[in-house]
């Protein structure tokens, strides 16, 4: 029997966790009132959460995915543990969602403060790819 | 003069890291301040050109 576990974040901007899943290919479904998670076998999370990935999105998992906000505001994650262990949607893949929010939160800032986009590439380093933005003061 | 650039590291973790070049003295705590946000900072350190100005200013103040 499976259950869904909560995996920490310190995402908090539901706008930038959206952006970043589409990047990542998903079609979020956002519930800004919060909704019901309910998972493999009938299973469901104790708190709503306001951004769901449908199970039918998320190749060869139990459950849907869920991020709900904790009393702090901060998105936690909320995974079928039997997913996290099977079918990759672990703290890697979580990190890869942090990354892909971190780099939609920079350019929205750069753009408010009117930092001039010089350019995006992506590094390979021995810690995995990372994302380096480069701007310019105007 | 040299352009003012700003280099912004992310890595799969989401944590990132702020490079700036042609920066001197405190100029760069502002720019440090917006791209930070809400984020926590765990490291800092400076380089040469930021005590650049610092160094200049002392001089002139010597000199009169």
């Amino acid at each position: 029997m499976s259950q869904y576990e909560e995996l920490t974040t310190t995402m908090t901007d539901q706008q930038y966790l959206v952006e970043a899943l589409t990047e990542m290919g998903y079609k979020p479904e956002v519930q800004t009132a919060g909704a019901a998670l309910r998972g493999y076998g009938g299973v469901s999370w104790n708190r709503p959460v306001q951004v769901t990935i449908p199970r039918e999105q998320l190749r060869g998992a139990l459950a849907p995915v869920g991020f709900g906000r904790d009393e702090t505001g901060v998105f936690q994650a909320v995974i079928d543990d039997l997913d996290r262990k099977c079918t990759g949607l672990n703290e890697s893949w979580l990190g890869r969602v942090a990354q892909a929010y971190k780099e939609r939160q920079t350019m929205a800032v750069a753009k408010t403060k009117g930092y001039v986009f010089r350019g995006r590439e992506v590094v390979q380093t021995p810690q995995g790819p990372k994302v380096q933005l480069r701007f310019a003061v105007r | 003069m040299q352009e003012k650039l700003i280099t912004i590291e992310i890595d799969e973790n989401g944590n990132s890291s702020l490079d700036l070049e042609g920066f001197q003295g405190q100029g760069c705590g502002d720019v440090a301040k917006d791209f930070r946000g809400g984020d926590s900072v765990t490291q800092s350190s400076k380089k040469r050109e930021f005590y650049a100005q610092t160094v200049a200013v002392k001089q002139s103040q010597q000199q009169m």
